[in-house]
């Protein structure tokens, strides 16, 4: 018996939109409505989402919060078992997070003629399709496997379960960003294609979650993450003072740094006097947030700019508590379109961690296990002074036993 | 000992005014001080009628969101 | 069409290379039929790729009238070359809690996507948001009517605004779930739409809801308020099933290591030995484990699911103050209460919530997050404010320095006292 119950939301606005998806989309009804002088007039504001159940397929209305069991019956295609009996295969696809009005279509057509009508998305913006027999879902693999772009890429590899790199999740980058050290939808296209064959396989030793953020604002959460790549500035803002009195609040641009590296000051230039800002370059740690707070003070810089590797995070409460990622190489030079260097090094952290980790042993539990000198070592990774935090709480991270390992670092004492 | 909206709203309304002559983007701590009697709540209701009434607008940068009056601030900022 | 500008994008087209999926491909096939902004886009990409060097100013202040977020402008630096995306602003839309949609919705969205801006989206954004990149700043009102008239749909949070709520997969598909995660997602979206919708706080604040500790929704790293379920008495257990793993019969972990031959399934090894509090036990017949010990990591769970299942005495731990490095540096989410049960109309999470705003609106500073707040003001504050009483279950260890903050009324006699009467007994 279905679990399902939402009687309460009845009466929500957006409880159910059926009605309204029967109807095509009016190109003019906004421009006839819609009075820019009268802003409140017929205005519809504070409805929320559309409720999340109309949207799900017969299968899961049915057997909401009756499921007994799931399994993986190959990589990608997951067959969940209910205690009614009832089986729901699910065929989960990597994808691009950016994607056009085209690619969704094409969603819609597969979606339509093979899961009913519905798609849905997952965390990691995998897309996933609902069949519930196995003649469709055969149909439907066969279909995907052939779906390719034009330059012969799989717009739908299938894959993402079990012990694999997932998609990779990541920011906007060059393609949408204004604060961006590097680019997110190059780098990532880039590192999936070299480690493309751990998305649609069962062979690493537990699952490998890569991430990437392209600024230490990182809107993508990446700082728990297997492997994460983050786009690093190594440049300390311009101050345009003609400018900056104009376009942005001095007291703003000076609480926003962290260290408290940038003072007001006021410059005379040509006879006419500024109010502007002056920074201690020596404690700038490239966070960017002063640029965040105020356009007048970029730092973005072709040689300053790049990648930066950290490794071992977790989210999972799974035999270990969640973990913060580290930071094992400080910078790549930004090398587009194809970041070898990046790519080269992540694939190598995956083949090290892929050969000697044991079964269920996340990237970080590995290198606990095994020792930071030793990963370095079987990752052949140079160590460098960066890694060794001088930030807030720096000694934590600081080694205070005579506990250690004999490795390459040690052998030419 | 909930303040009087209207009450409120006027004094938040002064206030801002009054300080966007020198800073024409505040964040809503600042408009805490209209009325150091209201609490933060009640000043974020009152400042957010305003912004319905056309009397305050919103600056949002995407990360943060401050409050602006009408007619003040920076041509320069698009 | 005939009007449509190409660029000459050789690093680009790159990437249009490779087995994975080509976001290149998918904006070339969309520019090719007909939108200049998907070729414009590319063009300023391929720009960007020679400067190594983004070229999209800061947002600027866009917005829909009333709502103070939910979008975010952008400029091109260079509308001249590329003015199709000289402005491109994002809308952020608050998505379907777990993200099923029918197509007959997305259909519709996209039609209207075409007609009023680029074709563009993020399937999803980083918060959960569906994203629509690119319009211009005339579109925006049109857009927001057309959202809620035509759609039932309204934007997501951005700003100093309480942000769009997200969750796992929970009950709809997954056996784990301890949790409604999407009622109780979308209960907590609704209730807060004036937070949502308009700046109310320091800086952004973030509700997350996993079904279990595996955590999916990586709640634990980036919620301020992070739901996670759990549950209170003891693992289910199918001595048979196990029994079937044990001889090979079922597949460990479901099937999620099928490509590798890791020898046949050992329990001991497996499951017994990597228990982290050791609390179970394996005789060769029977799997017994001590719940009392129990952490509840979820791998023997993970390992054997036809076998164990969790409880069904269920609810959800509370964990405070999670976020990204800026500014402070990174922190996990702290957990504030062990055990919560989550039932409509969640009124405990909500009362709860209600003591959070109201202290870290009041005291914390200007683009302070909670956690930082949490942190610059100690745990023991934090507890006062939320109103629960210590308990070991909050620290991973006792303090090791003994700088303990006493409060006077803790100490007999208070710390006003005679130092007439302690010379008396004390000569100088």
């Amino acid at each position: 018996m279905s679990l399902l119950d939402i009687s309460m939301y009845k009466d929500d606005p957006g409880f159910d939109v059926s009605e309204l998806m029967e109807k095509p989309y009016d190109p003019e009804f906004a421009d006839k409505n819609y009075n820019p002088d009268k802003p409140m007039e017929n205005r519809i504001t504070d409805i929320g989402p559309p409720h999340y159940a109309q949207f799900f397929p017969e299968v899961i209305k049915k057997n909401y919060g009756e499921w007994k069991s799931h399994e993986f019956i190959q990589p990608g295609v997951i067959k969940y078992t209910s205690e009614s009996g009832d089986v729901c295969y699910v065929v989960r696809c990597g994808l691009p997070r950016i994607l056009t009005t085209n690619l969704m279509r094409e969603i819609c057509d597969i979606a339509d003629k093979y899961s009913g009508g519905i798609a849905r998305w997952t965390t990691r913006n995998n897309v996933e399709f609902h069949v519930t027999d196995e003649g469709t879902l055969r149909e439907l693999i066969d279909f995907l496997k052939n779906f390719k772009h034009p330059g012969g890429s799989y717009k739908l590899p299938i894959g993402g379960t079990g012990a694999c790199i997932s998609n990779i999740v990541h920011t906007q980058g060059w393609i949408h960003c204004h604060t961006p050290a590097t680019d997110a939808s190059g780098l990532v296209k880039s590192t999936a294609d070299e480690i493309f064959e751990y998305f649609g396989s069962h062979k690493l030793p537990a699952k490998l979650r890569i991430s990437m953020a392209c600024c230490l604002n990182m809107c993508g959460a990446v700082h728990c993450s297997d492997i994460a790549m983050l786009g690093v500035h190594r440049k300390p803002p311009f101050v345009e003072d003609e400018r900056i009195g104009k376009v942005c609040e001095i007291p703003l641009v000076v609480a926003a740094c962290p260290l408290g590296a940038i003072k007001p000051a006021t410059v005379e230039i040509n006879g006419q006097k500024y109010k502007t800002v002056r920074m201690n370059w020596d404690r700038c740690m490239f966070c960017g947030n002063c640029y965040t707070m105020c356009q007048a003070v970029p730092l973005a810089d072709a040689e300053g700019d790049g990648v930066a590797i950290l490794v071992g995070g977790k989210i999972s409460n799974r035999i270990t508590t969640p973990k913060f990622s580290k930071l094992i190489v400080p910078y790549i030079p930004n090398e587009p379109p194809r970041w070898p260097s990046v790519t080269k090094v992540v694939k190598r952290i995956v083949e090290a961690y892929a050969k000697d980790a044991h079964k269920y042993e996340r990237l970080g539990d590995w290198a606990a296990r095994i020792g930071w000198e030793r990963f370095y070592e079987k990752c052949d990774i140079p160590f460098s002074e960066k890694s060794i935090d001088d930030y807030r709480l720096a000694y934590d991270t600081y080694h205070t036993t005579t506990q250690f390992k004999w490795s390459t670092h040690t052998d030419n004492l | 000992m909930a303040v009087d909206k209207e009450e409120l709203k006027k004094k938040i309304l002064e206030y801002a005014t009054k300080k966007a002559k020198f800073k024409s983007k505040m964040y809503i701590k600042d408009l805490y001080k209209a009325d150091p009697n209201a609490k933060p709540r009640e000043v974020k209701n009152a400042a957010n009628e305003l912004v319905k009434e056309n009397k305050l607008e919103y600056f949002s940068s995407g990360s943060t969101t401050m409050y602006g009056v009408p007619g003040f601030g920076n041509p320069e900022q698009e | 069409m005939a009007d449509l500008k190409k660029h000459d994008t050789p690093m680009v087209d790159e990437l249009k290379k490779g087995p994975w999926s080509s976001f290149a491909d998918d904006l070339q096939t969309r520019g090719d039929s007909g939108s200049q902004a998907c070729l414009d886009l590319l063009g300023q990409l391929e720009l960007s790729y020679k400067d190594k060097e983004t070229h999209w100013k800061h947002g600027g202040i866009v917005g829909v009238f009333g709502y103070g977020g939910g979008v975010i402008g952008r400029y091109s630096d260079q509308p001249d070359k590329f003015p199709a995306i000289a402005a491109f602003h994002t809308l952020r839309i608050n998505q379907p809690a777990s993200k099923f949609y029918s197509t007959k919705f997305l259909r519709k969205l996209c039609d209207m996507w075409d007609h009023r801006g680029s074709g563009v989206f993020n399937f999803h954004g980083s918060t959960g948001d569906t994203v629509m990149i690119g319009t211009t700043t005339e579109q925006l009102e049109p857009i927001f009517f057309d959202l809620t008239h035509q759609f039932d749909m309204d934007l997501g949070g951005s700003g100093s605004n309480l942000r769009t709520p997200s969750c796992c997969i929970g009950r709809a598909r997954c056996e784990f779930s301890c949790l409604d995660t999407q009622a109780i997602c979308y209960d907590l979206t609704m209730t807060y739409q004036d937070e949502l919708h308009r700046p109310a706080f320091p800086y952004k604040y973030k509700f997350k809801i996993s079904g279990c500790p595996n955590d999916c929704v990586a709640a634990i790293a980036r919620s301020c308020c992070a739901i996670i379920g759990t549950w209170r008495d003891e693992i289910r257990i199918d001595q048979k099933a196990v029994q079937a793993y044990v001889n090979g019969e079922l597949k460990p972990n479901a099937g999620a290591f099928s490509d590798r031959d890791w020898g046949p399934f050992d329990i001991q090894k497996e499951v017994i030995d990597l228990c982290p509090s050791k609390c179970m036990y394996w005789d060769g017949k029977e799997l017994k484990i001590d719940n009392r010990e129990c952490t509840r990591c979820m791998h023997c769970i993970n390992v054997m699911p036809e076998a164990l299942r969790p409880g069904l005495d269920v609810g959800a731990t509370i964990l405070s103050g999670a976020k990204a490095p800026i500014l402070e540096g990174a922190q996990m989410s702290t957990l504030i209460i062990p055990f919560m049960r989550m039932e409509y109309p969640y009124d405990e999470i909500k009362e709860l919530t209600d003591l959070i705003w109201d202290w870290w609106m009041e005291e914390g500073r200007n683009r302070e997050r909670l956690g930082e707040l949490i942190q610059r003001k100690g745990l023991p504050t934090y507890l006062r404010i939320i109103k629960r009483k210590p308990i070991p279950q909050m620290v991973k260890e006792p303090r090791s320095n003994p700088y303990v903050f006493w409060k006077e009324e803790e100490v007999p006699g208070g710390w006003t006292r005679s130092l007439e009467e302690f010379r008396k007994k004390h000569l100088a």
